[in-house]
């Protein structure tokens, strides 16, 4: 018995932090080759577009993103009309009104490609082919991103295509001082439109890092959308204009919305791309903190 | 040889106990207990609740004075307590009156030959030019008429016999009622004879086109009316308000207005002060237009009587701020239940553990009604502790900074809190059963916020036109924010009756009872896919 | 000659409970090395830290020499299965191994290949979630081989197997070893290794207990005991007792003689004239051995401390 004990303990003296690593080096073939972060990029760019395509719920989401995005939109644009001159709508706002809704179908496809992971225990699965942790996430954000790039490009044409098909009708004609209707080559249309294709990409990417931050996609969709929707609710009943010019400032949803403004710019409490940055940042930053969580916390 | 070894069939020891819908309950109300998360979500709701409702009424500060920097005050210097009429509800009394007093019982007649008005339609009047800015027209609310009140004090009791500008001859009581007449525009060639007969503290109100054949409108009691009270003339034209719907939600734009009504045939019968009519304001002249410089508001000609007035005898919305501002944060807090609600049933799936739940009790139909009332009375206490706490308590800070608080009765604020308690359990219901339905957390969250939050933002917050909003938040879940409201819409006051000005189209319990519909067709779909799918 | 998996001086606490206390150990090539130890003894905390999934307190893992996180494809270094479940139910056990192939650089040829060893065969295009726990661990095995890694490192791979899964599991360890590869394989059932290791490392709360062969530990925990059966039990127990041996009754006709060799039993018996039927060396089963060794070092908690609450 004493002597099994004394082979344990005469394990304790076998690693050699300085001379390991040398010999690991020099023995293994794979180690070789040099450790740039792009080829680790790449794969893990590989490994998790081959996790997203081979999960059905990835087709049907984005499906989703586009079809209520527009769905929304075409109702909101049968809605609204415009009996005469300066009847102050703002048409590219009327017709991209969906987004609000699409933004939360993005943000729980952002949160499954975390949160599915944890919930059955992947991640760990995950980490150990890929331990550089940062470099997934990287990589995640990327395809979310372009993923919703796509499904919001065509969910944003698709809302102006009907809204220059419905909306005349509704009053929106040059006579009522709407010229060229939702017409991309009008720039603040473009803008508008660019916006509210890059407004998704950045809701899902703050809702990928939050995911990352909670890690459980009940708790963590239900953050997302009280970030996203709360505000909108707050500032409608807050008298204070101080305080209402804060929020519409400030607010992730009121802040980046203000990209689909198309009118009186001048009365805003933000300009358009300022908003933008602010959901930008407020995406950034997410990513940033469930960055650092996840190299910091246990799989 | 045949020996059959007959084994006795193994007895639990146990006490056999009833296989009831009791232990049920008690079995999932000990697995939403012991799971600490929960319990912590529960906690954040109330917490949510609370303290959105508390930092958005320490956001508001009222700000008020003149154009020296002495006279500017914020917070509880501004407020202003309006008058309150009989019923207790905020109203407004101004008018101008021709008047003089009547002892016991008597009545007054005067026959109506015209009404009509002058509006800004700018809505701003420039002191010293008179009404020649203005543009003839009544409001379909101007007034004139005769009138028994009970004294000049502002809210006191009243009844009166009116024509007005577009809804014929009414007969109004104590601000809050009104009785149709005769329809129809009154002219020389058409003109009304109105009638009011006091007897103790009972009024009828008769109106006539003849002066001899007399239909009455209405009897009203006015309880506690003096032995003398003050009879007369009155002409009264609310503010003028159109509603602009835009992006970014509606504005309401208006400005003064006046009304002139011509009388005739004008008889008090009764212990009258007899020394003839005195005309005065009643109440603040809140438009200019209503002042000397512009017109004159009382002519006596011979029989013939020209009284002009502007304001209203009325209820009024915007002289303070509803009770249900003080629910801001129950958003916030409902999000949490959802999540906590949809996540007993989800996680169920995720882990397997539905099985065992399943094994225990195998009707499956009772296994989700026992979940179902498990989660709805949680949060329904948790909704009960939020509301409590947070209404009043974001009352008072509001108050304290300056806003006059509406005052509603007892019943009213009982029926706010307990309808919040029974959104959070309806909302938790629903999330359950979508949850049943779905079986992933995160798709049931999502649905379940945006169905109830998102109509809501569209209605209150966005483009969209009142009729599209009435409709939003006629048909989805966000119905059930009928419930907080307490305000009320009268139709002989103009106003923007939208859901953004806190006017929801169901009354407070049918809303509550759109959200309820959902709930349980949500929990008939989910009842059917445990019974018939594989667990 | 340098270990394949080498963790030194680890330490780690979750809340309360110090999951691992100092815990050093070597896995070598060319044998596989059973890692026991009871239920919350710390070995799924030790696979997790050697992965660098979990961060120690103190202490070090390496893989070939280096942190794991290091390593540029780690597959190709170590091969792992730490929860056979650990996979989205609705996607098929082929895409499974596709997208993990793909983070190596590896060709989807590769994954047809180690289906192929782990005797997956046609399963593999259906849906992960509706694999039996016996098909799982070898998807997970499939997994644990994709990058032709010369270490393994296996988490209760019997877990759920049937008889001719365990046997077959048993020979595909060995051939692992065979080809020399390091192969460590934990369990909390000693039978299972019994025929499948060569080395084993147990641990118990949180320490290395004893890091030996099969051979020696089976060895010392027989000790030189001798059983012998007679039918004449009490004449044999006061020879052999005269004799300075221990004694012990195991049952109507047998004794257990402890501090005398076999030869030395017989030799005594013969002279003294008292019948016997056997006289046979005591040897321990690894069962045995393995009680013996942690019969101390048992630690009684019902839930261990890296288990995940469903609730979070």
């Amino acid at each position: 018995m004493s002597r099994v004990v004394d082979h344990a303990s005469g394990t304790e003296q076998a690693p050699q932090l300085t001379s390991a690593p040398q010999q690991g080096a020099a023995r293994e073939p794979g180690s070789i080759r040099p450790r740039t972060s792009w080829a680790n990029l790449r794969e893990a760019l590989h490994a998790e577009w081959t996790k997203l395509r081979t999960l059905p719920g990835t087709f049907w989401l984005l499906s989703a993103v586009a079809v209520l995005t527009i769905a929304i939109s075409v109702a909101s644009e049968a809605a609204v009309t415009c009996p005469a001159a300066d009847c102050g709508q703002d048409p590219a706002k009327v017709s991209l009104i969906g987004v609000e809704f699409g933004q939360s179908v993005a943000a729980i496809l952002a949160v499954l490609a975390v949160c599915g992971e944890y919930s059955t225990g992947m991640v760990r699965v995950t980490f150990a082919a890929m331990p550089r942790r940062s470099t997934v996430l990287a990589a995640k954000s990327l395809l979310i991103a372009g993923l919703t790039l796509l499904a919001g490009t065509i969910a944003v044409l698709g809302s102006l295509l009907i809204g220059r098909l419905v909306m005349p009708g509704k009053g929106f004609t040059a006579a009522h001082g709407y010229p060229s209707l939702l017409s991309l080559t009008d720039g603040s249309v473009l803008r508008a439109a660019g916006g509210s294709v890059l407004y998704l990409t950045l809701i899902a990417l703050l809702s990928l890092g939050i995911a990352t931050l909670i890690r459980e996609s009940a708790t963590s969709i239900g953050v997302v959308l009280a970030l996203l929707y709360l505000s909108p609710v707050i500032g409608a009943v807050v008298t204070n204009p101080h305080w209402h010019n804060r929020i519409e400032r400030y607010a992730p949803m009121n802040a980046g919305l203000s990209i689909q403004a198309t009118r009186d710019l001048a009365g805003m409490p933000i300009g358009p791309w300022e908003g933008l940055g602010v959901l930008a940042a407020w995406a950034a930053g997410s990513l940033l903190v469930g960055g650092l969580a996840l190299r910091l916390r246990d799989a | 040889m045949t020996s059959t070894t007959t084994a006795t069939p193994y007895r639990t020891g146990m006490q056999s106990v009833r296989d009831g819908f009791t232990q049920l309950l008690h079995s999932e109300w000990t697995k939403f207990r012991t799971v600490r998360g929960w319990i912590i979500g529960m906690v954040v709701a109330v917490l949510l609740t609370i303290g959105f409702a508390v930092l958005t009424a320490s956001g508001g500060t009222i700000g008020c004075g003149g154009p020296n920097p002495s006279d500017q005050h914020t917070g509880a210097a501004c407020r202003i307590t309006p008058p309150l009429g009989p019923d207790g509800e905020v109203v407004s009394d101004s008018f101008y009156f021709v008047h003089q007093s009547l002892s016991g019982n008597g009545s007054l007649i005067a026959r109506v030959t015209s009404l009509t008005g002058l509006h800004a339609p700018a809505g701003i009047m420039q002191a010293g030019t008179g009404t020649s800015g203005m543009t003839p027209g009544t409001q379909p609310w101007s007034k004139a008429g005769i009138i028994i009140k009970q004294s000049d004090t502002a809210g006191s009791a009243y009844a009166a016999m009116m024509v007005t500008g577009s809804n014929g001859v009414r007969m109004q009581y104590n601000y809050t009622h009104d009785v149709a007449g005769a329809p129809g525009a009154v002219s020389a060639s058409s003109p009304r004879w109105l009638r009011l007969v006091r007897s103790g503290d009972t009024i009828t109100g008769d109106y006539s086109t003849d002066g001899t054949r007399w239909t009455a409108v209405d009897t009203v009691k006015l309880p506690g009316l003096p032995q003398t009270v003050q009879v007369g003339l009155f002409a009264a034209s609310p503010d003028y308000v159109v509603v602009n719907q835009s992006f970014g939600g509606s504005s309401a734009a208006g400005g003064p207005t006046l009304a002139t009504g011509t009388f005739d045939n004008v008889a008090v019968q009764g212990a009258s002060s007899g020394d003839g009519w005195t005309g005065d304001y009643m109440g603040t002249p809140r438009a200019r237009a209503g002042e000397p410089e512009f017109v004159t508001p009382f002519k006596q000609s011979g029989g013939e009587f020209t009284v002009t007035g502007t304001g209203d005898i009325a209820p009024i919305r915007d002289a303070g701020q509803p009770i249900e501002q003080g629910l801001v944060g129950v958003f916030a807090g409902l999000i949490a239940i959802a999540v906590v609600a949809a996540m007993f049933i989800t996680v169920e799936y995720r882990r397997g553990l539905i099985r065992l739940t399943l094994a225990a009790s195998p009707r499956r139909g009772r296994v989700l009604a026992a979940k179902a009332l498990v989660i709805g009375v949680v949060t329904f206490v948790a909704g009960l502790i939020a509301a409590a706490v947070s209404l009043p308590l974001a009352n008072h800070i509001s108050y304290n900074h300056g806003e006059y608080i509406l005052p509603v009765s007892a019943l009213t604020e009982l029926r706010v809190i307990a309808g919040t308690a029974a959104l959070f359990a309806a909302v938790a219901v629903f999330a359950l059963a979508v949850g049943t339905l779905l079986r992933r957390s995160a798709a049931t969250v999502t649905i379940v916020i945006v169905a109830i939050v998102l109509p809501y933002i569209l209605a209150v917050a966005s483009v969209l036109p009142a009729g599209a909003s009435e409709w939003l938040t006629r048909l989805t879940p966000a119905a059930a924010f009928a419930v907080q409201q307490t305000l009320v819409a009268y139709p002989q006051v103009t106003a923007s009756y939208t859901p953004a000005e806190g006017y929801f189209p169901l009354s407070p319990w049918a809303g509550f009872a759109v959200l309820c519909g959902y709930a349980l067709l949500a929990l008939g779909l989910a009842h059917l896919r445990l019974s018939r799918r594989d667990a | 000659m340098e270990a394949a998996i080498e963790v030194a001086g680890l330490r780690k606490r979750f809340g309360s409970a110090q999951a691992l206390d100092g815990l050093s150990f070597a896995v070598r090539s060319g044998q596989v090395t059973g890692f026991v130890g009871p239920n919350g003894a710390g070995k799924s905390t030790t696979m997790r830290v050697v992965l660098g999934l979990d961060a120690p307190d103190s202490g070090t893992a390496l893989v070939s020499g280096k942190p794991y996180r290091t390593l540029r494809h780690p597959l190709s270094h170590l091969g792992s299965l730490l929860d056979a479940a650990a996979l989205q139910p609705s996607r098929s056990a082929r895409n499974h191994l596709l997208w993990l192939a793909h983070s190596q650089g590896l060709p989807a040829r590769r994954v047809d290949e180690v289906v192929e060893q782990a005797g997956l065969g046609s399963a593999i295009r259906r849906k992960a979630g509706g694999y039996s726990l016996g098909m799982r661990q070898r998807l997970g095995i499939a997994a644990a081989l994709l990058g032709d890694p010369p270490a393994l490192m296996l988490d209760e791979p019997f877990n759920g197997m049937d008889p001719e899964g365990i046997v077959w599991m048993r020979g595909f360890l060995r051939s692992l070893a065979a080809q020399g590869r390091a192969v460590l394989v934990s369990s909390h059932l000693m039978s299972e290794l019994q025929d499948a290791a060569d080395h084993l490392v147990v641990v118990g709360r949180g320490k290395v207990i004893a890091d030996t062969s099969v051979a020696e530990l089976i060895a010392a925990a027989s000790g030189d005991r001798v059983a012998l059966r007679t039918a004449a039990r009490t004449q044999a127990m006061t020879v052999l007792a005269n004799a300075g041996a221990t004694v012990a009754t195991t049952g109507l006709d047998t004794l257990t003689i402890n501090g005398l060799t076999a030869d030395r039993v017989v030799a005594l018996l013969n002279a003294s004239a008292v019948p016997f039927s056997e006289v046979s060396a005591h040897r321990a089963t690894l069962e045995e051995a393995y009680m013996e060794l942690t019969r101390e070092a048992v630690e009684f908690r019902a839930a261990p401390a890296d288990d995940e609450g469903a609730a979070r």
